[in-house]
């Protein structure tokens, strides 16, 4: 997420880095304009396949880990904002995000294994999601879909991210990617429905932010 | 209806129709890359070419057997079955072993394997960042190995 870029800028430490991620399968033409409106100077990825939710087992956007400088993770699969932000204005104001993340993961960078913020071993774990065979199958199916997506064949890629989304119903990522490049978007009467049925369902889509 | 935003409908499907693999037999997904074959044994399993192994999995062939890491999978004649004469690997048989999931369309001869589970037991047991391999925006490779000696905030997000 661009707004990532002031938060850079301001921790400022040549051995931290940050590499972020674009989850989405519009590729560059969707992801690399809005990166590009933040003059990022950290690790940018359009992450068509979705392999860095994949290997961290994330199920939606924004989430994170923290890797020290051993390659522990130390914070895994929050949502991850780095401010509060809002939508409209006034009483039809929507806002979302905390003004707490970015103060932790200041101290983490700041104080290494000391921050309060880190967590154990077995923490982490714990929080962890688990990625089952048929999950797994669901990343290989998406990934063979965005393959004929790119060479032409759209019956064969709207099988396949089907496949994805009925092998990993928990993916927020598949539900909402699978309508970004529809008429109706992302957010609209579909993702509602899918939404309320996820929750309903006693789903969490983001960990419960513990800071 | 709820208002929808960030829609491109556009660009679901804006390629045109190309060959998966004009000079080759199949292709493998793996771990975001597209590996063309040039040459696969005949079956319902994909055959493989031994040499072809290192490059779609990393996994070298050695005397005690398919190796990767300090993972070792003994071979057997299931594993490089010999066909008329010629000696093939047996990609399917080896994931299976793997318990590494597979989706496979064999009209268009493309077989996409997910993560080997096994690559990931480190996660699970001490947290230990799973291996992965990017490209940037500016081509470079970044690998989380390479991440090293750093403290790293790996974050995803979306315009959707």
């Amino acid at each position: 997420m661009p707004v990532w870029q002031q938060v850079y800028e301001e921790i400022n430490d040549p051995d931290f880095v940050i590499i972020c991620a674009a989850e989405d399968v519009g590729g560059e033409a969707v992801a690399g304009p809005i990166f590009d409106a933040a003059n990022p100077t950290y690790i940018q990825v359009v992450d068509v396949d979705h392999i860095i939710s994949s290997a961290f087992n994330f199920v939606n956007v924004p989430s994170s880990a923290w890797v020290d400088e051993q390659g522990r993770i130390v914070r895994i699969d929050e949502g991850t904002y780095s401010k509060t932000h809002a939508i409209g204005e006034g009483e039809q104001a929507i806002t979302f995000g905390n003004d707490v993340y970015t103060p932790a993961l200041k101290d983490w960078v700041t104080k290494g294994a000391d921050s309060e913020f880190v967590q154990s071993a077995e923490e982490v774990t714990g929080n962890i999601r688990g990625h089952s065979f048929d999950q797994l199958k669901a990343d290989a199916a998406f990934r063979l879909a965005n393959l004929f997506r790119v060479h032409g064949r759209k019956e064969k890629a709207e099988v396949y991210w089907q496949m994805a989304r009925e092998l990993n119903p928990d993916s927020v990522n598949f539900i909402r990617q699978n309508l970004t490049l529809t008429e109706e978007g992302s957010a609209g009467e579909t993702f509602m429905q899918l939404m309320g049925d996820y929750v309903s369902q006693g789903r969490e889509y983001y960990r419960p932010l513990d800071l | 209806m709820a208002e929808a935003f960030m829609a491109y409908p556009e660009l679901r499907h804006p390629f045109q129709e190309t060959p998966i693999h004009p000079n080759g037999s199949a292709t493998v997904l793996y771990q975001g890359r597209t590996i063309t074959l040039s040459e696969t044994g005949d079956g319902d399993n994909l055959l493989i070419k031994p040499e072809d192994l290192g490059r779609i999995n990393g996994f070298e062939l050695k005397p005690e057997g398919a190796c990767y890491a300090d993972m070792c999978i003994p071979l057997n004649d299931e594993l490089l079955p010999t066909v008329e004469g010629e000696q093939w690997f047996d990609l399917t048989a080896f994931a299976g072993l793997l318990e590494q999931p597979c989706v496979v369309d064999r009209e268009a001869g493309v077989w996409s394997f997910a993560e080997i589970p096994a690559k990931r037991r480190n996660m699970m047991v001490d947290a230990m960042a799973p291996e992965f391999e990017v490209t940037d925006r500016k081509g470079n490779v970044v690998r989380m190995a390479d991440l090293k000696g750093k403290k790293a905030l790996i974050v995803t997000w979306s315009s959707w």
